[in-house]
């Protein structure tokens, strides 16, 4: 499996070149186009339950699309909905990464995508639901972000403060604590929650340049109120 | 597991942020690393430490990992153990002055584990009920559901509802009958205790004979359901009938029951955007909801209840009801949702014997006034 990053940016989209009878899942809605060899199904990743758990909890949707290339080698177009960059991460089996909601792209067969509980405070907290996605295994990774990603790395013990709603991904070495920003964040975090993140390390945090929410209450003002 | 996969995370200064993966070996004397070469012809690299410059704690995002660290050459060296069969082996090699401490870390795992546990069979437990419970009804938990929604969605969706019904039909602005039927709703919202909904009343030119009563407290009465009314005690217990599936929150119910637990579930976590959605979809579709018949008796009794509390005579319920129900003529709709029975009619009609008997206070309008105003034209825009 092979993949490449087109129009990188802020509307890139990603070909990933299959070989014969492998295969990829990717968040539905995310396939752009495809070559004839190419099925698209439709699969409950992690059994019945385990989907309704994360539409509900979640919000994330039902289904992960599988596309499989079972009539032959072909690639695959994927797109996400949001403007923003598009991340490979390359899962050796041994780092793993916990994922924002709607941080998630696609992923090759061997990654291992569950829905996790945050603890309560956690969850109750940062205002992001109690179930996350945490991505294991081996293989390639596409994770969405909307507006860039950065990247931090922390090393052993050092700290990282991040506005919540700017969070994309998290390696599961860190260890994070919600915190109620204080007067000072909050004029500089615009996320209104008035909650960031105190990361430590060892490991990467992925943040995106653009916070979703903050940008759909900017678009609203511009929407003009019945009555 | 092949003996050559890594099994663990090493960090430190020299290594990436995200850490190095290395196959840690148990030995006798400590520990052995060994960090397999970048480039597949490379040769592999070891490293040993012995167990006495080790520490130990409990790590990672949900303290599950075994967190281990000690100074080598190069600077601070940290090891992340998550791999149960290695962490076994440590912990059986491991002399005395690491016990204490892997015990403390294996305490916090196991703690992390069980907390988990209980988290989780709670969460699976209130999905499992839910879908059970709506598999069979459960009245129960639908009530629970509708008492977390609170009255103002309940107005929102009523008066979306509300005025896309009134933009589709000819509206009676002013009038007698205008007058009539908010006199009646003042006499009956009077009467209701801690009222947490301001009804507001329109009449609606159609020889359709309907009223209902949406959620949030809008009501529509159309002018046919007032033509047929020989008094206006008769309106009056339609519209207190009607009423009491505001107060009784039967539309909500119904909504709950009919979308699943998928409401139940966003509501019982508090997700009221996703609920506002499903609730716009339903749109004009509220205008058909049919009750059921538990909801229909109460509305019937509670109806009548708040009928004699405001001192109108609700006997006009009872014969109304029963003319409706005899006489075929026209578009009775109001009987396509509030089928009518002998049974329906004997148990009004107990009810009201059982009530001591009390005087009435007649309206402060003419009713074969407001009914001529029916047929003419004025006030209609
Ligand atoms: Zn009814």
């Amino acid at each position: 499996m092979k993949s490449e990053i087109l129009y990188p940016g802020a509307f890139p989209m990603v070909r990933v070149e299959l070989a014969d009878g492998e295969h990829i899942k990717a968040e539905s809605g995310a396939m752009v186009a495809c070559s004839p060899t190419i099925d698209i199904e439709s699969k409950m990743e992690g059994g019945f339950l385990g989907a309704l758990s994360r539409k509900f909890l979640t919000g994330e949707k039902f289904f992960f699309q599988t596309l499989r290339a079972s009539r032959g080698a072909g690639e695959v177009l994927l797109a996400p909905t949001v403007p923003g960059e598009i991340v490979v991460l390359d899962l050796d089996g041994i780092n793993e990464y916990m994922v924002q909601k709607d941080g998630f792209l696609a992923g090759a067969d061997g990654v291992t995508i569950d829905s996790q509980m945050q603890s309560m405070s956690r969850g109750l907290l940062g205002g992001e639901g109690f179930f996350i996605l945490k991505m294991s295994g081996k293989g390639m990774l596409l994770l969405n972000s909307f507006g860039a990603v950065h990247k931090i790395e922390l090393k052993p013990g050092q700290e990282y403060i991040v506005d919540n709603s700017h969070l994309v991904a998290w390696s599961t070495t860190t260890t994070y604590n919600i915190e109620k920003a204080t007067s000072g964040w909050v004029a500089s975090f615009t996320s209104g929650e008035g909650f960031v993140c105190r990361f430590r390390g060892p490991g990467l945090v992925f943040i995106q340049s653009r916070n979703p929410g903050g940008f759909g209450a900017w678009v609203r003002q511009f929407i003009p109120v019945s009555e | 597991m092949t003996a050559s996969t890594p099994n663990a995370l090493c960090f430190g200064e020299e290594f990436p942020a995200n850490g190095t993966p290395c196959l840690v070996h148990v030995e006798g004397h400590g520990l052995t690393m060994t960090f397999p070469s970048d480039r597949e012809a490379g040769e592999s690299r070891s490293e040993s430490v012995p167990f006495s410059e080790l520490t130990v704690s409990a790590g990672g995002l949900d303290h599950d990992q075994l967190v281990v660290t000690w100074s080598a050459q190069t600077g601070q060296r940290t090891l992340y153990l998550k791999n149960p069969d290695v962490i076994r082996a440590f912990r059986q090699a491991a002399p005395g002055h690491l016990t204490k401490p892997l015990e403390r870390a294996a305490k916090q795992v196991r703690q992390v584990r069980q907390r988990r546990r209980i988290v989780w069979s709670i969460a699976g437990g209130a999905l499992l009920a839910s879908v059970l419970g709506l598999w069979f009804g459960s009245d129960l938990l639908v009530g629970l559901a509708v008492d977390r929604i609170p009255v103002g969605w309940e107005r929102k969706l009523g008066e979306s509802a509300y005025h896309d019904f009134l933009a589709q039909h000819d509206v009676v602005k002013d009038g007698p009958s205008v007058a009539a039927v908010k006199e009646m709703i003042h006499r009956l919202a009077g009467q209701i205790p801690d009222n947490p909904y301001a009804f507001d009343v329109t009449v609606v030119k159609s020889d359709v004979v309907n009223a209902f009563a949406l959620p949030g407290g809008y009501i529509i009465v159309f002018t046919g359901l007032m033509k047929k009314a020989e008094s206006p005690e008769e309106v009056a217990g339609v519209l207190a009938h009607e009423l009491n599936h505001v107060l009784q929150r039967h539309g909500l119910e119904r909504i709950v029951k009919q979308l699943g637990f998928v409401a139940v579930v966003s509501i019982a976590l508090g997700n009221p955007p996703g609920l506002g959605g499903v609730m716009k979809q339903l749109g004009i579709e509220l205008m058909t909801l049919k009750f059921g018949r538990a909801q229909e008796t109460e509305a019937d009794v509670t109806g009548l209840q708040l009928l004699y509390r405001a001192r109108i005579d609700p006997s006009g319920m009872i014969t109304f009801f029963q003319r409706l129900a005899e006489k075929d003529e026209g578009r009775v709709e109001w009987l396509s949702t509030h089928p009518m029975s002998i049974a329906r009619a004997d148990r009004l009609k107990t009810q009201l014997a059982e009530l001591p008997k009390q005087s009435t206070e007649p309206f402060t309008f003419e009713w074969a006034k407001v009914r001529a105003s029916l047929d003419t034209p004025g006030g209609v825009p």
